[in-house]
């Protein structure tokens, strides 16, 4: 079964257009990048899938249902920037997670915060800017979704960070989801990918294996990136 | 999905909204005791107990003040700013979450009305208790006023009626008071810019048109009384007035919450765009 599927999307911001008429399938077990320059459209696109934006035209189906509770209940989603309430304790946003996500797994959140040295009973704003992210990639990801959807994951964050980012996505999804990433940092994450989707000026450019685009062109993925989108 | 949504909003708002209820209470507590002594008896305590009762009336506007931002405010954070990026990605709908804020807020202004309603009587007892203690003699309280006349014959309705109408205007007040304002953030969030400055202009807006809109209602009703009522006694004016505000009163906060309802329910069902 197609786990995600964009038909004719178009999102217009008065005469901008932030995306046009993309068509997008996404079948279940791959990790797909969401690559693009800044301002191509990606976090519109990544929105649009996750019902915080509405499209202008065009529909989006998670396993065949529209955009609604029953999408939202099958979607993991780490936006790209900081969204938790700052007053709440680690503690209680875990149980919040716990009480509207069926799939969510307490055990692996209490082990990874554990592991990372975070006491539950700890406020979010007495944590560092890094560790908040951390926090964050660990409530997503403690989740038995079926898509993953992070948003410039490794955005900001030192090489050791980026390591964790990375072990912790890989680490803990499961095999019959998908995890649609959005990144610049391609070099980064390049070797675990399976598909890539390029993104320009809102219009699907390219959206391949990466194995075919390698043996096709004879470059890396970065390479084939810096190509297509060289100022 | 909705008992869940109530249980975190209910836990997220009592961190300010009770001790500010509580405090009331301290207040009205405190307030009463003062007023049961004799510390304010003589002429010159009027230096302390004037600022004192300023200080009262002040600290409850203060309280009532914050209550009524605190919910708008919860409101828009929760669902248009960062927050808004879990509260619309959970597996529930758009109108789970607008009752869930549409129950809590009631809830907390209702009783901030109450407490509030609750504190002024309990003030103006104990002050009345003290003075009538004072000269011993229970029935200079009475304001002179005829024993035949009942609670009834100036307020319109017997007390039980009474503090039913009261009751029932308190919870329809919170209830088109919260929706105003949740109804002037959805229309903010309509516009391409500047949303929040577009919220607070078009509760502004709102709130104008409904203050024209009663304060004509209560003149033309005024009139009408004032008429009818002309050769009748003072009394028999207070009863007829009360017989005709409380329920107009009762009408236009019910209906102008119904519309901001359906308004909201409208704004609500239109998908979300948060920036």
């Amino acid at each position: 079964m197609t786990l995600l599927e964009c038909k004719n999307l178009t999102k217009l911001y008065g005469k901008h257009t932030a995306i046009s008429d993309i068509n997008l399938q996404i079948d279940s077990g791959h990790i797909i990048g969401l690559l693009g320059p800044n301002g191509s459209g990606k976090t519109t696109l990544i929105k649009l899938i996750t019902g915080l934006l509405s499209p202008t035209s065009g529909t989006v189906y998670v396993k065949e249902e529209p955009i609604g509770p029953a999408s939202k209940s099958m979607i993991s989603y780490l936006p790209d920037h900081t969204y938790l309430n700052k007053s709440a304790r680690v503690q209680d946003i875990i149980d919040f997670f716990a009480d509207f996500y069926e799939d969510f797994d307490s055990l692996r959140a209490f082990d990874m915060m554990a592991k990372l040295q975070i006491n539950p009973r700890q406020k979010l704003k007495t944590l560092s800017k890094g560790t908040h992210e951390k926090v964050q990639l660990i409530l997503v990801m403690s989740r038995h979704a079926s898509l993953y959807i992070l948003d410039e994951p490794l955005a900001g964050v030192d090489p050791a960070a980026r390591d964790y980012i990375l072990d912790t996505i890989l680490s803990n999804y499961d095999e019959n989801a998908s995890i649609l990433i959005s990144t610049h940092l391609i070099s980064d994450i390049e070797n675990i990918l399976d598909e890539v989707i390029f993104i320009q000026d809102g219009t699907l450019h390219t959206h391949a294996l990466v194995d075919e685009l390698r043996e096709q062109d004879h470059k890396s993925i970065d390479t084939i990136f810096r190509e297509v989108f060289k100022c | 999905m909705l008992k869940k949504l109530i249980k975190y909003e209910w836990k997220d708002t009592r961190r300010l909204l009770l001790p500010i209820n509580l405090a009331i209470i301290a207040l009205t507590l405190v307030g009463c005791a003062m007023l049961s002594t004799s510390i304010f008896d003589s002429k010159e305590a009027l230096i302390f107990s004037i600022p004192l009762l300023l200080l009262y009336v002040l600290s409850i506007m203060a309280f009532s003040s914050v209550t009524i931002i605190y919910i708008y405010v919860r409101f828009y954070k929760n669902l248009y700013t960062a927050e808004g990026y879990l509260m619309h990605t959970l597996p529930v709908t758009p109108m789970q979450l607008f009752h869930s804020k549409l129950i809590v807020g009631c809830c907390w202004f209702g009783l901030n009305s109450l407490l509030t309603t609750l504190s002024v009587m309990a003030l103006g007892f104990a002050a009345g208790f003290h003075q009538a203690s004072i000269n011993m003699n229970f029935d200079t309280v009475n304001l002179n006023l005829d024993p035949s006349i009942s609670f009834a014959d100036i307020f319109g309705y017997p007390l039980p009626t009474f503090l039913l109408w009261m009751l029932a205007l308190l919870v329809l007040g919170a209830f088109s008071s919260i929706l105003m304002g949740y109804v002037s953030v959805l229309l903010g969030q309509q516009m391409e810019r500047n949303k929040l400055a577009a919220s607070i202009a078009f509760y502004f807006g709102i709130y104008m048109v409904i203050q024209v809109i009663t304060s004509v209602a209560m003149m033309v009703l005024e009139f009408i009384a004032l008429n009818d009522t002309a050769n009748e006694s003072f009394t028999a004016t207070m009863s007829d007035t009360f017989r005709m505000v409380l329920p107009l009163m009762g009408i236009i906060y019910f209906a102008v919450g119904i519309v901001f309802y359906i308004i909201c329910r409208l704004l609500m069902n239109r998908k979300v765009n948060l920036d």
